[in-house]
């Protein structure tokens, strides 16, 4: 059998990068999707707004992987579409072992270093604790979107959303051009959830009101949704009782989260951050076991797809030219009441190179100065009028000398 | 004084000034109005223990219309002048296993249910326990089915092809003197029922459980309890039945009934009239109005509900057992206080709670229900959090006020046998009661026809490979058969679309999402169907014919898509 | 004549700048902008707001029903919903690469495909080798 230098598994915008990038550093590399094409959830995003800051373009979601997909088939990668992962091991030797469910029966595949970019999914209406009933018409964003974009069918003429997640905002002015009423979007926290330009372009724009701290209690409705009943909420997201009011609408279209798909990491039992959900990492992006890389949304819920692919870029590349070597690993550490994560949480001393990190900001906060701290030293500083929570940061050093200690500050600016 | 007026008596030294009682045949009726279900459900209790046959409890809740049963849309003549020699009435679990004991002979067998699939009500909403019967008082008839259908089920689950595991159950206490008074009560119910089981130490306790807390001082086992999913069983009973010969006739609702003489001649349905010889009421939480039909209500169901939480399956090894924390006052209770069980998919199911509610349809969920049940029973095992909900649902309990089955031909209409009140455990009686519904349907019949064995009858069920229970050898044979067995759709459960197309072209043709999802379980697990139902629903299409807006979550009304983005449809030219 | 003060986030890029424009007397003055591109966004949406749009259009080819599209450029805000009429009423009947015109001129940008309907790549490539369907080495 053939034995791979990597295999990437996904094959949306990280896994496409992935496999760019371990090809392009000479490594043998295959690449796995479970779907039917690549391209991730980009193929259903049909809307503007990628590449920014890669292409200097405003790219749409087919664009965007367009470009990967087209550079991927240049090159000298195996891929293997509609092939899904039932099993992942490492062997006695260090090496992957996979079992894959296709078409063409029960494959194994062999690989030194395993990427993953299996992607996010969407949180469920029953994990934001909605009640009541269970009729047809509750739907994610996601799901929604695939209907609409990939099979021209609408799932509502009159919805109400709830969370103002980037999607559920773009579902909003999709739904709207295509000619049904968004009766509004409700949030439970008192910030949209998603970015301030997609409040202005997706919702203002079409006069679509957001209501925010206000949630979605309960679905009325026995067949198909009738109404949702809505509630305001306190400062600890209780609902307020006396505030509840029914709308009526006939679906339900959730936006409240994004949680990375792990469920092959566990089975290669790498150590999992509660704080994102994903693999704890170090800066050249590897898991807790050795050979095993993380990227993209599977690492932690990105905001841009420019990010996404950043990530997978240096996966890809740390994977092609991996080697068991022994790991010194220096924690990242932070104040969890300031930022909501930080990534990579580690930094590898044996690997001395560049460290990107990427976080978020716990709360709303104006005039704040953050500080990446190596060695007790200022490393990097950066100045920000404003950080939110829906908006992820990064900071990038290149440490002259062995890293000993790091840290993540949080300032008020003077 | 009548034993009537006795319990009015008794009735209005409760607190019931106005509730009149009257015999009715050797049955008891209470009426009047109150303003609390509870006590309305209370007096009635409070009757059955008055030595009748039956409690009709028709005591009005002040305020209260109850909403119309949910009918069907649908109206056609598809089964009018139908002479079937058994109609049974109700696509439960008991329906569905009474039409596969009676295929066992020559008859005409016609099964109908209201719903758009079968076990959509009770059977598909409870937690799949093969309940060892412990928990049932040993003289009962709720005991000794579920002692004789627990055994039943091992040889009913290989011939079906439906996976069934006896994991076993324990009844753990927080109360050393709960484990001391409770032991010889338990040691002689056991006895009597022929369960085994028993007491185990601590020690055993957290050998066999490693994740149990320290809440649970020790336990009562019992081995034989199990575990299966209550809807694949139930459709698989059904597939079973059509294989033998039977008719399923769904999406279809009895209206009414007209007697000739003291027979049911005529049954009305929104299909057409049906001439049977004999009818079998498994009507579930509806099994009274049935029987009013037929002029033979002499009981009353008061709906009990219950919500339950399921899960991910990745907390599904922790625990091994089901297993609920008691005390004395749930010991003597008419339910067992609900706990933590794996499920036969590796899910762990949580609850059920139990409540009294005047609404018979009402699968609604509520915040302060599903709160409770967690921060009762997931501190029972080390690993349990709310972050693991992937989904909760509710169902309803077909109890009658004498908390007992009523397994019987009717003592009044003598083509009528009742398969009715059967609640918690009617899951792990079902194969008990339908042997003993046969019998007497089989007797019944004799009075009138020769009632022959069918000599091609198959116990073995024709099943759909599932694909992620099977050995790679197995599943490499399979895809090579079938390359559609190596797609998969839904990727949290690891279903593939062949077990999708197959079960679409089953015999009791699975052709809406909830339906497939029943059977095979796509959109089960935790995305909860965000990925995989777009691609479910185009298959439906492909396979049926059927546009995306035809496609239904649960059958009539209940469609996915409402209209195109480009009106008008796309008829694709070939090219 | 009175100054007008409007609020506005800038749209151009992912950072979303909150945006205070004051009008007088014909003049426009930005401030909040971190970028040149915010305060000719701002001028722009006074005088004359524009939008991209992106949508789908439905084809006559089975294997991809409906192809995404967007426009080449914006157009005036107040014309979006007849541009979605327009979009709406076209069925495609030729296979277009990205950037291929569905429909000229409308209100004044071209609606343009935004995924490849020329080239679908094969579902396996194995070896360099492009397979419909595959079997793996150790499979004989």
């Amino acid at each position: 059998m053939k034995r791979y230098d990597v295999i990437v598994l996904g094959g949306g915008p990280a896994g496409l990068a992935a496999a760019i990038s371990a090809s392009r550093e000479g490594a043998s590399v295959l690449l796995i999707e479970r779907e039917a094409k690549m391209g991730g959830i980009l193929k259903q995003c049909i809307h503007d707004g990628f590449g920014l800051l890669r292409f200097g373009e405003r790219l749409t979601g087919p664009e965007y992987a367009d470009r990967f997909l087209k550079e991927l088939l240049k090159m000298e990668i195996d891929y293997r579409t509609s092939a899904f992962v039932l099993n992942a091991s490492r062997q006695r030797d260090g090496s992957f072992r996979l079992e894959l469910q296709t078409q063409d029966g029960i494959l194994y595949e062999e690989c030194r270093a395993l990427v993953l970019a299996c992607g996010c999914r969407e949180k469920t209406a029953r994990q934001v604790w909605i009640h009541g009933d269970r009729p047809a018409g509750v739907y994610t964003a996601g799901t929604a979107q695939h209907f609409v974009n990939l099979m021209g069918c609408m799932p509502t003429k009159k919805c109400v959303i709830l969370g103002s997640g980037d999607i559920g905002m773009i579902m909003a002015r999709r739904l709207t051009l295509e000619g049904a009423e968004v009766e509004g979007v409700y949030e439970i926290k008192d910030a949209p959830a998603g970015l301030a330009r997609n409040v202005a372009q997706c919702l203002n724009d079409y006069h679509i009101p957001l209501h925010l701290s206000t949630t979605v209690t309960r679905v009325i409705g026995t067949k198909r949704v009738e109404a949702v009943e809505v509630c305001q909420v306190d400062a600890h997201m209780q609902p307020i009782a006396g505030t509840e009011r029914i709308i009526d609408c006939d679906a339900l279209i959730l936006s409240v989260g994004l949680l990375p798909e792990n469920e092959i990491a566990e089975q290669l039992g790498v150590a999992l951050d509660p704080a994102t959900k994903g693999p704890f990492v170090d800066q050249r992006l590897m898991t807790s076991v050795p050979g095993v890389f993380c990227c993209g949304n599977a690492l932690h819920v990105n905001d841009l797809v420019d990010y996404v692919s950043e990530s997978g870029e240096l996966a890809g590349k740390a994977a092609a030219h991996y080697t068991p070597a022994s790991r010194c690993r220096v924690k990242l550490s932070y104040n969890k009441g300031d930022f909501l994560y930080a990534v990579p949480q580690y930094y590898d001393m044996e690997q001395p190179g560049p460290l990107t990190v990427y976080f978020r900001s716990r709360a709303d906060r104006r005039g704040q100065t953050v500080t990446l701290l190596v060695n007790d030293q200022a490393a990097k500083k950066k100045n920000y009028l404003r950080l939110v929570p829906s908006e992820m940061e990064t900071l990038t050093v290149a440490p002259a000398e062995p890293v000993r200690s790091l840290r993540l500050n949080m300032q008020a600016r003077q | 004084m009548t034993t009537a007026q006795r319990l009015e008596h008794t009735l209005r030294k409760k607190g019931y000034a106005d509730i009149s009682c009257t015999e009715w045949r050797n049955s008891i009726r209470l009426e009047g109005e109150l303003d609390d279900w509870k006590a309305i459900v209370k007096a009635g209790k409070i009757a059955a223990k008055a030595g009748y046959k039956g409690v009709i409890n028709d005591i009005a809740l002040k305020g209260f219309t109850p909403p119309p049963t949910r009918a069907p849309k649908r109206r056609d003549n598809a089964l009018e002048g139908r002479r079937p020699d058994v109609l049974i009435i109700g696509g439960g679990v008991i329906g569905c296993a009474i039409a596969r004991e009676l295929s066992k002979y020559a008859l005409d067998i016609l099964l109908l249910d209201k719903e758009s699939d079968v076990a959509m009500h009770a059977s598909s909403r409870n937690d799949g326990m093969i309940h060892p019967g412990i928990a049932s008082h040993a003289d009962s008839l709720r005991g000794k089915m579920n002692v004789k259908g627990n055994a039943m089920y091992t040889q009913l689950c290989e011939e079906l092809g439906v996976p069934f595991k006896r994991y076993g159950n324990l009844i753990l206490y927080a109360d050393h003197v709960f484990g001391i008074a409770a032991e010889p009560y338990l040691g002689e119910r056991a006895r009597k029922l022929g369960i085994v089981g028993g007491k185990i130490s601590r020690r055993r306790l957290h050998e066999i459980e490693p994740n149990i807390t320290d809440r649970a001082l020790g336990a009562f086992e019992y081995p034989s309890s199990g575990v299966l999913s209550p809807y694949k069983l139930t459709v698989a009973l059904a597939e079973n039945a059509v294989e033998n010969g039977a008719q399923v006739s769904l999406e279809t609702i009895v209206t009414s009934m007209e007697l000739e003489g003291e027979q049911i001649g005529s049954v009305y349905t929104n299909r057409g009239a049906i001439h049977p010889r004999l009818v079998i009421n498994a009507a579930g939480v509806f099994s009274d109005q049935i029987a009013e039909m037929a002029n033979d209500r002499f009981f009353s169901i008061h709906p009990r509900k219950g919500e339950l939480v399921i899960l991910d399956k990745k907390k599904g090894p922790l625990v091994t057992r089901s297993m609920g924390l008691i005390d004395l006052s749930q010991a003597t209770s008419d339910t067992k206080g609900g706990g933590v069980m794996r499920t036969i998919d590796q899910n762990v199911l949580v609850g059920p709670d139990a409540y009294e509610q005047p609404l018979r349809e009402d699968f609604s969920t509520h915040r302060e229900n599903i709160d409770a049940i967690l921060k009762k029973h997931l501190p029972l095992i080390k690993g349990f959090t709310p972050a693991d909900v992937i989904t909760y649902f509710a169902g309803i309990r077909a109890a009658t006020y004498e908390e007992e089955f009523i397994i019987e031909r009717s003592e009044y209409v003598p083509n009528l046998v009742h398969a009715a009140g059967i609640q918690s455990p009617g899951l792990a009686s079902a194969p008990a009661i339908a042997e003993e519904i046969s019998r007497i349907t089989v007797n019944a019949l004799n009075e009138q026809m020769e009632v022959k064995p069918n000599g091609s009858f198959n116990p073995h069920r024709r099943v759909v490979p599932h694909m992620s229970s099977l050995s790679m050898e197995e599943k490499q044979r399979i895809i090579s058969q079938n390359p559609d067995y190596g797609v998969i759709i839904c990727r949290c459960e690891g279903i593939s679309k062949g077990e999708i197309v197959d079960t679409i072209h089953s015999p009791i043709p699975a052709t809406t999402i909830d339906a497939i999802k029943r059977r095979v379980r796509p959109g089960m697990g935790r995305c909860q169907g965000g990925f995989c139902s777009p691609l479910v629903t185009q298959i439906i299409c492909e396979e049926t014919g059927l546009t995306p807006e035809e496609v239904t979550k649960s059958g009539e009304d209940s469609n996915l898509i409402l209209e195109r983005t480009h009106k008008g449809g796309v008829e694709h030219e070939t090219v | 004549m009175k100054p007008t003060v409007q609020e506005m986030t800038c749209i151009v890029c992912p950072n979303g700048c909150r945006l205070q424009v004051v009008e007088k007397d014909g003049k426009i003055e930005v401030t909040g902008a971190t970028c040149k591109k915010g305060v000719a966004f701002a001028e722009n949406e006074l005088r004359n707001p524009t939008r991209s749009i992106a949508s789908t259009v439905k084809t006559i080819f089975p294997d991809c029903p409906y192809v995404s599209v967007k426009t080449d450029g914006e157009l005036p805000k107040g014309q979006i919903m007849q541009a979605m009429e327009q979009i709406n009423a076209v069925t495609l009947k030729e296979r277009l690469p990205i950037g291929g015109i569905v429909l000229e001129d409308v209100f004044g940008v071209n609606i343009v495909v935004t995924s490849d309907m020329t080239a679908t790549p094969a579902p396996c490539r194995i070896g360099g080798r492009e397979q419909a369907a595959v079997s793996s080495p150790d499979q004989a």
